[in-house]
């Protein structure tokens, strides 16, 4: 469970995130909307401790995430896919990969083998190119990679920025299916994207935020609440 | 299966391996002819090139450029020529000048790793200055003179002994030395923890986001890379027979800087060759001439122009594509970088 009350963050003297509180269940993708510049991304970072909070909480099951380094939060189970992917150059893909293995503490050995492998059969293409820098890989394949690394990392909570931002149609709703997997799997998905109809395709719920704030909270079967949605962010 | 660093370090170790050879052969030849010149400049060109490594470890591994490095190199011999003036043992002066260098790069450490980049560098740079400072100007230390009257130890091997005055003998236990530093870098780096050092170089601030703490990865590096210039240092006062305070002084490590551009950044091998080409150098020019320094500084430029990946840099790839080439290696044609892939398919 997810749990975030109060959240106010700041880069330097603006105010970005003005309290916002907001609760998530294991299995859940909650969709973040808003214009640009409206503090989407930073909410992300807030609660991964890239920026840090100045106040509020935000409590993962039984842990508090406010105040700890970024290494900590991401050990307590929080996954972040950036909007730029942040593929490390002069890494290979396998490389790439095994460096999220650390996201859990002491798994043996043979359960690492493992979790590289059952990515490998769900992204036959990563596999192949296992040896290829990461940096080499086309786009989408970069996407995957990203949350690929983050998947071994088994989170319970996965922060994805704009996931299908500059990819190919196909590619996108390949995306889009790794973050049904995730919610399969039991994972809050807190997902901010522009594509706004493929977001409510796999989000269960929504918020939309303006200036820092959440402003309206709907639910993605409900078809008055989709054309408020719509109405808030004017597609 | 070889992945890409695995190959890139596996010619490194080609290239250890014919450092190896070769200096194996001017040991027997050494021996042989009965020389102890050409020995002794070996000998120091390899404790140089320990500290030259630790250059490498940081720069080329976690991108930090340390201006500061003999300062470790400097305790290292301090501490070794004040152990071996007090109980005459070689191992018990290396055993403390590790543990002495482990202590003060810790601290060092913890000083230096609070700011990158440039202030890194500066930090560092201040550091041994002040520290060689405050030894030139203490008596006990032998002050601006140094310390001399380091007695020639035994090397006690079990029930063996070599002397420290013997020119083959002591190039052959600092050659293991050396290597075995090596040895134990490129081990640590083929480790998890080399490749979050890589992640490090490329991007600092995405590591976090993975569960490794960037400061942690930062100090393990500075404290590995501070030991391992101390332990090099341990051994110059068993050769020289004296230490000085310009051992700590910004030419020492300016010069092991040298030696890594010129051997190739982040090849590890490559800083070895560069402190051994840079002490053959000054010893050849400086024969000619008491301007050395204006030609090798004027090599140094043409280097970092033409080969701006240092000597191994620019003569690995070719290695690696003899790797790669070997049947018995499981190596894809997609596990070498795309330059070399570029390469095999225009021969």
């Amino acid at each position: 469970m997810l749990t975030i009350r109060g959240l106010h963050s700041h880069y330097g003297l603006s105010h970005i995130i003005q309290g916002i509180d907001l609760d998530a269940r294991p299995g859940e993708v909650i969709g973040i909307f808003g214009r640009n510049g409206v503090g989407k991304t930073t909410l992300l970072k807030t609660i991964a401790g890239w920026v840090t909070a100045s106040d509020g909480t935000v409590m993962l099951g039984e842990h508090g995430l406010c105040g700890l380094s970024p290494d900590r939060i991401c050990h307590a189970g929080v996954g972040f896919v950036p909007e730029d992917r942040r593929i490390f150059p002069g890494l290979t893909v396998e490389e790439n990969l095994s460096l999220g293995l650390l996201q859990v503490r002491g798994r043996p050995k043979q359960d690492e083998c493992r979790a590289i492998d059952a990515i490998y059969n769900r992204f036959p293409r990563l596999g192949e190119r296992r040896h290829q820098l990461g940096t080499t890989l086309s786009g989408g394949e970069q996407q995957m990679l990203a949350m690929a690394r983050v998947m071994v990392g088994e989170p319970r909570l996965v922060l994805i920025d704009e996931p299908s931002e500059g990819l190919a149609p196909m590619i996108v709703a390949e995306v889009f299916a790794i973050v049904r997997e995730l919610r399969n799997r039991g994972a809050i998905v807190l997902l901010v994207e522009q594509n706004v109809h493929q977001a409510l395709s796999v989000a269960d719920r929504f918020h939309v935020v303006e200036r820092g704030k959440i402003v309206f909270s709907g639910e993605a079967g409900v078809e008055a609440d989709r054309t408020r949605l719509m109405q808030l962010i004017a597609v | 299966m070889l992945d890409r660093l695995a190959i890139s370090m596996r010619a490194s170790h080609v290239l250890a391996i014919l450092l190896l050879a070769a200096a194996l052969c001017l040991a027997a030849l050494g021996a042989a002819l009965d020389d102890s010149f050409y020995l002794r400049l070996g000998t120091e060109a390899l404790i140089f090139a320990g500290l030259a490594l630790s250059v490498d470890l940081l720069l080329g591994y976690s991108g930090a450029l340390s201006l500061g490095q003999a300062l470790y190199f400097g305790i290292g011999a301090y501490v070794s020529a004040l152990t071996l003036m007090t109980v005459p043992s070689f191992w018990l002066a290396m055993a403390a000048a590790g543990l002495a260098t482990l202590v003060a790069a810790t601290i060092g450490g913890l000083i230096a790793n609070r700011v990158r980049g440039v202030y890194f560098a500066l930090i560092t740079f201040g550091m041994a200055q002040v520290v060689a400072k405050v030894v030139y100007n203490t008596r006990e230390l032998g002050a601006s003179d140094g310390m001399i009257g380091i007695p020639v130890v035994q090397i006690q091997f079990g029930p063996f002994a070599i002397s420290a005055g013997n020119p083959v003998g002591f190039f052959l236990i600092v050659l293991a030395i050396i290597m075995g530093l090596y040895g134990l870098s490129a081990y640590l780096l083929e480790t998890p923890f080399g490749r979050v050092l890589t992640a490090l170089k490329a991007n600092e601030r995405r590591v976090p986001f993975l569960g490794y703490s960037v400061w942690r990865a930062r100090m393990a590096v500075y404290v590995f890379a501070g030991l391992v210039a101390g332990l090099s240092g341990a051994l110059y006062p068993v050769l020289r027979g004296f230490v000085s305070p310009e051992l700590m002084f910004f030419a020492t490590s300016g010069n092991a800087v040298i030696s890594v551009i010129l051997g190739g950044v982040g090849t590890l091998i490559g800083a070895i060759y560069g402190a051994v080409l840079l002490v053959i150098l000054k010893s050849i020019i400086g024969s000619w001439t008491e301007h050395h320094l204006i030609v090798i500084g004027l090599l140094f430029m043409l280097c970092v122009m033409f080969l701006p990946k240092g000597l191994v840099g620019f003569s690995r790839p070719w290695i690696e594509r003899r790797i790669v080439r070997v049947p018995s290696q499981e190596v894809t044609a997609s596990a070498v970088s795309p330059a070399i892939a570029k390469s095999r398919s225009a021969s």
